[in-house]
């Protein structure tokens, strides 16, 4: 099969290594035999959205994210009908932010994001950076992370981690974090989130090929390193978070 | 009154710290308990020259306390690199009299990025040399803007500042300030014609956001950099390597000072230059500063050589967190002419605080070793599957990679078999753990 991932603004939003969750997304569904090309979206540049079978965008600064907005409203109209017919995307980081109502800045200036979401994100002055370690809806492991973001993410109806027991969610301490509609997943979370959590990026693959109206085959690729690397992180989390409730 | 008391108790407990070996910010702590504004109220040497930036603080603030003693001026400086406002107090309270008079002809302060404002609210630097602003412990500076808008308010208006023309990002703090001296370096043996690395932080202007092009590039996103658009651009030099051959090992300040590197890391050589334009700017002659830098060996041991059965070692101190440290670090590997193994351990991300973030090694170009000289690499420490995943997204043959995670394991399979060179890429939160295992040069 041929796939078409669109990376949105790579030398942009390209913190804490937003890239390698295309390159791992890219290199599995090469091993599951499909052939994949990313078109990369910059500023002021024409690009295609048609065919798309995944769009991306990763974390950029406050001020880098609000010139990538500045362009990315061009695409509202479009990303938002690709979302509603049930394309696979990942907003990573302050990307995530984009698909809110409002982006208030620390200076109290409002921007208006493209309203996939009806939630609202004001940042300030305090940066919450810590480990994560939640619950999603969409299977049983733990999801794993890191949150690095200045914002408090208010209105999120339906969020990608439904529960964490540990670290920064949307709106504060263990609340809710990320959005998640059909099957567009914005998380603020870096690690990056699907290098991180090998199971996140089988759920994607499997959107994927479900709306090509592919089967999966029954044998999936293995990665041992990325297996084992979750499996240490999820160890070192949970018995940090034991030792809190202590 | 307070004052006075103040400044015994940092004393006292400087005295009774170092007795039992404990670290130098705690008594500054009780002084600023005691006494918040003590940095106001006491009378400070004529010059405080202030270091900071992401990378190079140590070992630039280490050359101009050398550079500065050796040009007959007496320096006080936060040696032990305690560098918030609690370490700088003890530093500054330590060296007073009790009467609150630092007793020196320079304060050299190397500081905290992130809390420079926190110190400077209560004096402020005579000159600011801020070494270049790079992706650095993301875990706790959020990122590199960030980091920038929290040093603003730390620059005084009548400060001078002695900054990085090289560097889009750090250049930037001249907007508005008009005291502003500049560092640089002239294309060298070292330099090509566009940014390298895995991510691209200057493919931007970072004061309009239009794409920047450059004319030359020294390594990463460093080098001649120009906005299409909004006009910034690197400035001319004040303080210039008008020279450079790596491979020899030596560098031309301004045509005319010539300097052997002991270490011939590019990191070096912008430590030097900054280093000779803050002292230069003090009143240190060119022939005085030279004298010192000609060759010469930091003592802050980021650097340690080894033996390790019949393997000669190099450990490369590189901090974790720090994509360009480590792209610094891999080029000097890269640019080996005899055949190598590299270690490199990734067990704790911290030494100071716990993390299992790992989304940096993301951001390293670790293809730098896919090279025919870098025969084999050792990966090692707790997070050595996250490493060997992103190796799998390197160009190096994976019959040249070793995953071992016990760090000691790593060190016997070395030991057991070969002499070639060795070179270990590590952090100082783990470096000890491989050095437990070596016979350390002197």
């Amino acid at each position: 099969m041929e796939l078409k991932i669109v990376h949105f603004y790579p030398d942009l939003m390209n913190l804490y290594g937003s890239y390698a969750n295309v390159a791992v997304l890219k290199r599995y569904l090469e091993e599951l035999g499909s052939t994949v090309t990313v078109e990369a979206v910059v500023p002021g540049e024409a690009a295609d959205l048609s065919g798309a079978d995944f769009l991306f965008m990763g974390a950029g600064t406050e001020r880098r994210q609000k010139a990538a907005l500045a362009d990315f409203v061009r695409y509202a109209e479009d990303v938002k009908a690709l979302a509603k017919d049930g394309t696979p995307m990942l907003f990573a980081g302050t990307a995530m932010e984009l698909l809110g109502k409002t982006i208030t800045a620390a200076d109290g200036t409002v921007c208006e994001g493209i309203g996939l979401g009806s939630f609202t994100s004001v940042q300030g002055r305090q940066r919450f950076v810590e480990d994560v370690y939640g619950a999603t809806d969409l299977y049983g492991e733990a999801v794993v992370g890191f949150m690095n973001k200045c914002s408090i993410i208010e209105g999120v109806e339906t969020p990608l981690l439904t529960a964490l027991d540990m670290g920064f969610g949307n709106s504060g301490e263990k609340t809710p974090e990320g959005f998640r509609f059909q099957n567009v997943l914005a998380s603020e979370l870096t690690g990056p989130i699907l290098v991180k959590n090998p199971r996140l990026l089988e759920h994607v693959v499997r959107a994927i090929y479900a709306r090509r109206g592919q089967a999966l085959p029954e044998e999936l690729p293995r990665w041992p390193y990325a297996e084992e690397g979750y499996a240490i992180t999820e160890e070192q989390l949970k018995l940090r978070w034991q030792k809190a409730q202590r | 009154m307070r004052k006075f008391l103040a400044i015994l108790v940092c004393k006292l407990g400087r005295a009774v710290g170092r007795l039992v070996g404990k670290g130098s910010s705690l008594p500054g702590k009780y002084a600023l308990k005691i006494c918040p504004d003590i940095l106001r109220r006491v009378q400070l040497p004529a010059h405080i020259i202030a270091v900071t930036g992401s990378n190079g603080k140590t070992s630039t603030v280490e050359m101009i306390a050398a550079i500065l003693r050796s040009g007959g001026k007496t320096v006080v400086y936060n040696e032990e690199g305690s560098n918030q406002i609690e370490g700088v107090t003890t530093t500054v309270l330590t060296n007073a009299t009790l009467g609150g008079r630092v007793k020196a002809d320079v304060l050299l302060i190397e500081s905290d990025e992130r809390y420079a404002a926190r110190s400077f609210q209560y004096f402020h630097p005579t000159e600011f040399v801020i070494t270049n602003l790079y992706r650095d412990q993301l875990t706790r500076n959020g990122h590199p803007e960030w980091v920038y808008d929290a040093i603003l308010p730390a620059i005084h208006p009548d400060t001078k500042l002695i900054l990085n023309a090289d560097d889009p990002l750090s250049s930037c703090f001249a907007q508005n300030h008009e005291n502003v001296k500049w560092f640089g370096l002239n294309p060298c043996s070292i330099t090509g014609d566009k940014p390298t690395g895995v991510y691209r932080d200057g493919a931007y202007c970072p004061l309009c956001y239009a794409p920047m092009e450059y004319d030359y590039v020294h390594y990463n996103h460093i080098g001649a950099y120009r906005c299409t658009k909004c006009g910034h651009a690197k400035p001319a030099t004040d303080y210039t390597v008008t020279a450079a051959d790596l491979d020899q090992g030596r560098l031309t300040i301004d045509g005319a000072v010539t300097i052997q590197l002991a270490f011939r890391s590019i990191y070096n050589v912008y430590n030097i230059l900054a280093a000779y334009a803050a002292c230069r700017e003090v009143g240190i002659a060119a022939d005085t500063a030279a004298g010192v830098i000609n060759n010469y060996i930091l003592k802050n041991g980021r650097m340690q050589k080894f033996t390790l059965g019949a393997h000669k070692g190099v450990l490369l101190t590189s901090k974790h967190e720090n994509s360009i440290a480590y792209d610094t670090n891999l080029r000097y590997i890269a640019a080996s002419k005899e055949p190598c193994t590299v270690l490199v351990i990734v067990d704790a991300v911290s030494r100071k605080y716990f993390t299992s973030e790992t989304s940096w090694l993301w951001d390293i170009d670790f293809d730098l070793l896919n090279t025919p000289q870098v025969g084999r690499v050792i990966l090692s420490g707790r997070y050595c599957n996250d490493l060997a995943l992103r190796f799998s997204f390197t160009g190096i043959p994976r019959e040249k990679l070793l995953v071992q995670p016990d760090i000691a394991a790593a060190a016997e399979t070395l030991k057991a078999e070969g002499s070639e060179q060795v070179y270990v890429v590590t952090c100082f939160s783990d470096r000890d753990k491989l050095l437990a295992h070596v016979v350390k040069e002197a």
